[in-house]
């Protein structure tokens, strides 16, 4: 290797380390690969029905899509600060900022049900039409996993009161980061292929 | 810690990961029963119906025949057999079968069934080729 | 052996090597009746040596997991089992439960037997692989229940450990699961749906967490990798095989009148079933790799290789090949499901009963393996039994195909009979790849009472 910056080097050298457990990484990739197969049933779906699903694309809601867009995303950069203080050993940061996460989760949840209120209330299901069954089967298996990132991150925010982590021991905490930003990295290709693409 | 695996993590997510694919599945099942309703016909359902599934039970055709595709592969699928041979057709055909069997060819036994039991048995039939099952099978034949 | 009470798995192998035979007997007669459709008619007719031969596949598959798991808590906790002579009355009640039963199927017409045993107080029996009556099913519960009371007791005695805990999920799940088979509601779509939740969650959810704990203690006890590395890679395989297999029952909720969603939840989640499998092929052969010992038991790794193999390819590729809801929807109910039926219990549930039994009874009659002339006859029988069951797989897969394309594909489909008849000579060949299976089980039996010099632990 070059000796050309210490930035690079430094940044080759954070590469190598996967952060986070090898085992939550096979979760992921397992959770990644189902979504990767329901989102190429919905694109090749599509293709065959494109008026139909540009129709009932109209129906959603995108502007409570893009504030749950912008909930997520929020999330996730404070569960990174929350691992970066868990590096300098700040342990008021981290649970202050995993507490943040989760309460952006929280939001999502929130909106989430007032979007499906509305749909529910209208008397739409997963057997309503096919576009619909993508809808309601995409967003709510993503929305259980929502949920299942907050119960990740309240042990997180449990332990991290006990001050379990830290620079010494950030397994954990990485861990439940590495899953958090993949719910979150779902929702962004989620949103974009069910609510806007046309 | 570079490369860390670890088995408590591993095992947290084993039970964390198996809970949570159990209660999506309690909530598809769930969403499953609020729409059945308007596909199995349960409207339907007459003692007549409940007296020829029990027939069909206590005599364990499923150990030969299909229903809906789900059985033994031995004789034809009868979900829609009404569709085939008609009311009187099927019962003809259930008490016409010679008690030794067809030389040389599969056999169905003979049940010796009242003409009560054989109208409750074709009710049943007709109430499962009622159910709306997706179009399957693909064509009459089954 | 390591713990005196763990003698009591060998009563439970041996009454699982006795049923497996007649399985197989019974599955030559149904064969040869694919053919001579008159053949023991009206004596057995076909439904009923198919209850025998399903039946007894089910109950030998429990004798077996049973005497394993007698054989292995001990030695994963560490203590004595908490009652040897429980386990010992339990073996009796099951083994005469299930002898009665299959008397009662072979000697009384169903009907009568149904009304003989109470069938009319919880109408219960009928229903595919759950055709036993009352009493046995309510034997199987309390012969369940008291094992896993003896199981757990045990365990909470002494050590916990990870394979144990797997094992113990599995069984009760096998146990939590087997109470659907009790309801029976007057609504067909309703009763086949709960029909599943026993027998989708036993083979593609719990049982493959009993399959997972066995295949990683034997593999701990012959290869000598440690524990550590073997019990977490089990909790990933055993994580990936539920958070498939439990969506994955979806596959089974295509055409029985359940909402058109299954057939995408189904297809999607099922298409990842074969991960785990081949999770556990790839965890077998490394593990095997990385051995730090030379076992003496030979064929017990051999099986334990196999049974990874098999799984991946019955349970796997032949699951595989008609799940996705649009090839199912041609293949439904046809010889394709018998042909992944057959590759996929005998390559994940009969194998891995076969090697756990490889494994132990050496022990348990007193030697860490058996002799060389033994372990040879075993390793013949071990490839003659799996060689003949790709055999019928791919036969009855050739008859599958044949006949999805002359029922329900062909511009002209015929009659159920008549594409029966056209495919007689795949049947006939099935039937000579099963007589070959039964040579390899005669071969399998005769390992047992060859002698020679056994083999020293090295």
């Amino acid at each position: 290797m070059s000796e050309s910056s210490p930035i690079t080097n430094q940044a080759a050298a954070s590469t190598k380390r996967l952060p986070g457990d090898l085992a939550i990484w096979f979760f992921i990739m397992a959770e990644m690969v189902a979504f990767a197969v329901f989102f190429s049933a919905y694109a090749f779906t599509r293709a065959g029905h494109v008026e139909m699903f540009n129709l009932y694309q109209q129906t959603l809601d995108r502007n409570l899509g893009a504030l749950n867009t912008v909930l997520l995303i929020t999330g996730s950069w404070f569960i990174v600060l929350a691992v970066q203080a868990a590096h300098r050993d700040d342990q008021k940061a981290i649970s202050r900022n995993i507490l943040l996460g989760f309460l952006c989760g929280g939001g999502f949840l929130a909106v989430k049900i007032i979007e499906y209120s509305a749909k529910f209330g209208a008397g739409i299901s997963m057997s309503t039409n096919t576009f619909y069954m993508f809808y309601i089967s995409l967003t709510f298996f993503h929305f259980m996993h929502v949920i299942l990132g907050m119960v990740i991150l309240a042990v997180l925010w449990f332990q991290s009161r006990k001050g379990v982590y830290g620079s010494h021991d950030a397994n954990g905490l990485e861990s439940g980061a590495a899953y958090w930003h993949m719910v979150d990295l779902l929702w962004i290709v989620l949103f974009p292929l069910v609510y806007v693409m046309r | 810690m570079s490369g860390a695996f670890t088995k408590s993590m591993a095992r947290n997510i084993f039970y964390g990961g198996t809970v949570f694919f159990f209660l999506l599945f309690l909530a598809l099942s769930f969403d499953t029963h609020s729409q059945l309703p308007k596909r199995d016909m349960r409207q339907n359902i007459t003692p007549q119906v409940i007296e020829g599934k029990k027939l069909w039970e206590v005599n364990n055709c499923i150990g030969c025949h299909t229903l809906m595709g789900e059985g033994a592969y031995f004789a034809p699928e009868l979900g829609n057999v009404i569709v085939r041979y008609g009311d009187e057709g099927v019962k003809a055909f259930i008490k016409s079968r010679p008690k030794d069997g067809i030389p040389g060819r599969r056999s169905m036994p003979q049940f010796n069934f009242t003409d009560e039991q054989l109208n409750a048995i074709v009710a049943f039939l007709k109430h499962v080729n009622s159910i709306n099952d997706a179009n399957w099978p693909p064509n009459d034949q089954g | 052996m390591q713990f005196k009470s763990q003698a009591v798995a060998k009563p439970y192998f041996i009454a699982a090597i006795g049923l497996f035979v007649g399985q197989i007997l019974f599955g030559l007669i149904l064969g040869l009746q694919y053919v001579l459709g008159d053949f023991l008619f009206p004596a057995i007719p076909f439904n009923v040596a198919r209850m025998v031969h399903t039946n007894l596949l089910i109950v030998w598959l429990l004798f077996g997991f049973m005497g394993g798991a007698y054989f292995m808590i001990p030695e994963e906790s560490e203590t004595e089992l908490f009652s040897p002579k429980l386990a010992l009355a339990m073996f009796w009640i099951f083994l005469v439960a299930g002898a009665l039963t299959i008397v009662g199927y072979l000697t009384v017409p169903y009907a009568t037997l149904a009304a003989m045993t109470g069938n009319n107080l919880i109408e219960t029996m009928g229903r595919e692989f759950l055709e036993q009556p009352l009493p046995t099913k309510l034997g199987i519960v309390v012969v369940a229940l008291a094992f896993l009371f003896n199981l757990t007791m045990t365990m909470l005695k002494g050590k916990k450990t990870a394979i144990a805990m797997v094992l113990m999920i599995g069984l009760w799940g096998l146990a939590v699961f087997f109470l659907f088979s009790f309801y029976n509601p007057v609504n067909v779509v309703l009763d086949k749906f709960f029909w599943w939740w026993t027998v989708h969650l036993w083979v593609e959810g719990v049982w493959e967490l009993i399959l997972g704990s066995f295949l990683a203690f034997v593999l701990i006890k012959t290869t000598g990798v440690d524990r550590e590395v073997i019990e977490k890679w089990l909790y990933v395989i055993v994580t990936l095989t539920l958070i498939s297999g439990i969506i994955g029952t979806g596959h089974h909720y295509f055409w029985i009148g359940t909402p058109e969603y299954w057939q995408w939840w189904g297809s999607i989640f099922s298409a990842l079933e074969p991960i785990p499998f081949f999770g556990m092929t790839v965890f077998a052969f490394n593990m095997v790799n990385r051995r730090r010992r030379e076992h003496p038991n030979k064929a017990a790794v051999l099986w334990a290789l196999g049974t990874g193999v098999m799984s991946f390819l019955g349970a796997g590729v032949w699951g595989f090949l008609h799940t996705l809801a649009p090839v199912n929807y041609y293949t439904h109910g046809t010889q394709i499901t018998a042909a992944h039926g057959h590759m996929a219990f005998y390559g994940a549930y009969a194998m891995v009963n076969l090697m756990m039994i490889s494994y132990a009874m050496p022990i348990l009659r007193g030697r860490a393996a058996n002799s060389n002339k033994s372990q040879v006859l075993e390793m013949w029988s071990f490839w003659l039994m799996t060689i003949a069951m790709v055999f019928i797989t791919l036969f009855l897969t050739a008859a599958g195909i044949l006949q999805v394309w002359l029922q329900r594909v062909s511009d002209t489909p015929l009659p159920f009979m008549v594409a029966q008849e056209k495919i007689q000579l795949f049947y006939w060949m099935r039937e000579w790849a099963g007589v070959a299976f039964l040579i390899g089980l005669i071969v399998y039996i005769t390992s047992f009472f060859v002698g020679g010099e056994e083999e020293k632990a090295k």
